[in-house]
């Protein structure tokens, strides 16, 4: 079978003021749909690097990056826009809600993007089954600062499943969450993997990242399974 | 309508809803650069639509061909009737002095003075004026006449109708039907002027032509604004000659001829010129011109226009600022939702499509809230002005030019104010989302 998104021998450096640092120095990936990963490490080992290339915010410097069979390793501003939009859902640690729209509109937002257009009617129903899907289709006329750090992580994720997207990409979704809200946020996340979507988890949450089908850990630039936890 | 622009107009829409008061604001400093902008439009269009619509009462509609033959020579006057008549693309206009009311008395309006400044009758004689000014009538001197109700206007005795050059407003009654066969009693037209002093001053119906064989009783059928500032009557000439010697239409001192022409009629006018000069008219005393009144008048205001229209574009230039600094402001605000935005698949054009779309929206409505409240002032400056003044703003009615100029300068702002903004919000990386 075709996998999702193939990543072989990925590399980025960063080229700041001070000396040059590199990032990610040949990372080895393969995700299938229906497959969750997590991927753990320290902070700045380059986790959230990494997940910014598979999301085309950025471009690897070296290596090859496959979506299905499609080489989509360079790819113009107009294509990656374009792919991110048919192809990725985003959750952030921070929910990143627009205060002003509703809970409805915060989801619209993916679908009021320049790609492609849908009439209201269309918007609304997509919308609201998105919301049903996470379970807070009554919040749908709600503004963020009525709602908990958990219903609001769940508009952020509806957001990021409204266009239906074959790859989910989460940065420490929990990160903002109390442990019982986080692990229901994953709940939901694993969730939507169970039709056909791929997710790949990026945490510091063993106990989060034990939930996903496989668990990596992103050390020294390279990516490599964890080890097991040994039980208490 | 594109699926981009719409994107963009419903989040800058509502954009725009979510920081109202910061819109608000922004339009404040724009409304007075644009309401500058209407107003001059405005302003320069209502005069230049004034002055032309006097001008072509006074002057004639450009293209007009006028031949003004001088001297008061009964068989050249003659001459031209006989060749102007019937022709539907030429009218002569006869004019000279008439009087009435009461016979061999000073008239209320001694030289057919306007009845709005009138002092005391001067001096019980008889008075003449003509393209060269007023002077006393020589015929008259040394035998007074005692102030009577009488008034003097000048007579203009016409081929054809002359509104097809001079596009005279019917104020009231009906202009003379040239059809129809002529009145034994003259049928005539007072201008505004002379509609005054019927209105204020009873007379007895006798109209006193110099020459005449008896005094006619006229007929009033209407009156009309010619853009005259003195008292002026219009008549078909074959009803007046019925009270005129033979030769006597013209002979008076102070009267004239006018052959007003389509600009069609070189054949009339080569023709005329012939016949006037076989009938013992010496050239130099014909004088033809053609009216370029109203591209004069256009030219000269155009220059104006510009003046001032300069003077509210770096009024408009603050508010181009106000936006500009707004915009500025609302970006760096909103980095991360713009950084979102791009990551869930916005382009960045239509990112700097959704800033332009917003300040665009702003300009517009601030546009239509000036030509709004330059419409509204205009309508209520009747009142306002009160008096005379209110006849002045009376007829005036908002030109679609000043709306044109006030959306155009909205939009123009909206551009300019947002450009700068828009750029900066399409480079904002998509990283700050993972940053933050």
């Amino acid at each position: 079978m075709t996998p999702l998104i193939q990543l072989t021998g990925i590399t980025k450096t960063l080229k700041g003021q001070s000396e040059p640092r590199t990032i990610l120095a040949g990372v080895d990936l393969t995700v299938h749909s229906g497959e969750s990963v997590a991927i753990l490490g320290r902070s700045g080992s380059g986790k959230s690097t990494l997940l910014s290339l598979i999301g085309l915010f950025d471009r690897p410097d070296g290596g090859q990056y496959l979506l299905g069979d499609r080489d989509i390793t360079k790819l113009s501003e107009r294509r990656s826009a374009a792919l991110r939009s048919a192809e990725f859902g985003f959750v952030f640690q921070r929910f990143f809600l627009l205060k002003h729209l509703t809970a409805a509109q915060n989801v619209a937002m993916a679908l009021v993007n320049g790609q492609g257009w849908r009439s209201r009617r269309k918007r609304k129903a997509l919308v609201l089954a998105a919301l049903e899907q996470v379970g807070i289709g009554h919040l749908a006329k709600h503004k963020p600062p009525r709602l908990s750090g958990g219903e609001q992580q769940r508009v952020a994720i509806a957001r990021a499943l409204v266009r239906e997207p074959r790859i989910l990409l989460a940065d420490e979704p929990t990160g903002a969450l109390d442990t019982e809200t986080g692990n229901l946020v994953v709940d939901v996340l694993r969730a939507a993997t169970e039709r056909g979507c791929g997710l790949i988890l990026v945490t510091h949450d063993r106990d989060h990242a034990d939930k996903m089908g496989r668990v990596l850990r992103l050390n020294d630039g390279l990516l490599a399974p964890a080890p097991q936890r040994v039980p208490a | 309508m594109s699926g981009r622009l719409r994107s963009a107009l419903i989040i800058g829409g509502q954009g725009i809803r979510a920081r109202k008061l910061r819109t608000f604001l922004s339009m404040i400093s724009l409304f007075l650069g644009v309401l500058a902008v209407v107003i001059v439009q405005a302003g320069s269009e209502i005069v230049q639509r004034a002055s032309i619509a006097d001008i072509e009462l006074q002057s004639g509609k450009d293209g007009t061909h006028q031949m003004y033959v001088g001297g008061q020579d009964p068989g050249a006057l003659t001459t031209a009737l006989d060749t102007v008549r019937d022709r539907p693309d030429a009218v002569a206009l006869s004019s000279g002095k008439a009087v009435i009311g009461e016979p061999n008395v000073t008239p209320i309006n001694p030289g057919g003075s306007s009845f709005d400044n009138l002092g005391s009758r001067p001096g019980r004689v008889d008075v003449i004026c003509d393209q060269t000014g007023c002077y006393p009538d020589p015929s008259s001197q040394g035998a007074p006449k005692p102030n009577g109700k009488a008034i003097e206007l000048r007579l203009n005795a016409m081929t054809g109708d002359v509104r097809q050059f001079k596009p005279y407003r019917q104020e009231s009654g009906q202009w003379l039907d040239f059809a129809s066969a002529p009145s034994l009693a003259p049928r005539i037209v007072l201008n505004k002027k002379a509609a005054v002093g019927f209105a204020r001053y009873q007379v007895p119906a006798q109209l006193h032509i110099d020459g005449g064989t008896s005094d006619p009783t006229p007929q009033i059928v209407g009156v009309v604004d010619d853009g005259s500032y003195q008292p002026e009557a219009y008549v078909r000439v074959d009803e007046l000659t019925n009270w005129l010697p033979a030769g006597g239409l013209g002979s008076s001192r102070g009267s004239s001829l006018q052959v007003l022409m389509s600009p069609g009629a070189a054949d009339l006018e080569q023709t005329l010129r012939a016949r006037l000069v076989a009938a013992g008219m010496k050239a130099e005393q014909i004088n033809i011109n053609v009216v370029q009144s109203k591209q004069r008048i256009e030219s000269q205001l155009a220059l104006m226009r510009w003046i001032f229209l300069g003077m509210a574009a770096l009024v408009l230039l603050i508010g181009v600022a106000g936006i500009l600094n707004v915009g500025l402001a609302t970006v760096g605000e909103r980095v991360e939702e713009f950084a979102l935005r791009r990551a869930v698949g916005t382009p960045r054009m239509l990112l700097a499509g959704i800033v332009l779309a917003e300040t665009l929206l702003t300009g517009l409505i601030t546009a239509a809230a000036a030509i709004g409240a330059s419409a509204l002032a205009l309508r209520a400056a009747p009142t306002l002005a009160g008096g005379r003044g209110a006849s002045y703003f009376q007829d005036l009615t908002f030109p679609w030019q000043a709306g044109v100029a006030g959306v155009i300068a909205g939009l123009v702002a909206g551009l300019l104010g947002g450009a700068i903004p828009a750029i900066r919000a399409a480079r904002i990386p998509i990283a700050t989302v993972m940053r933050a």
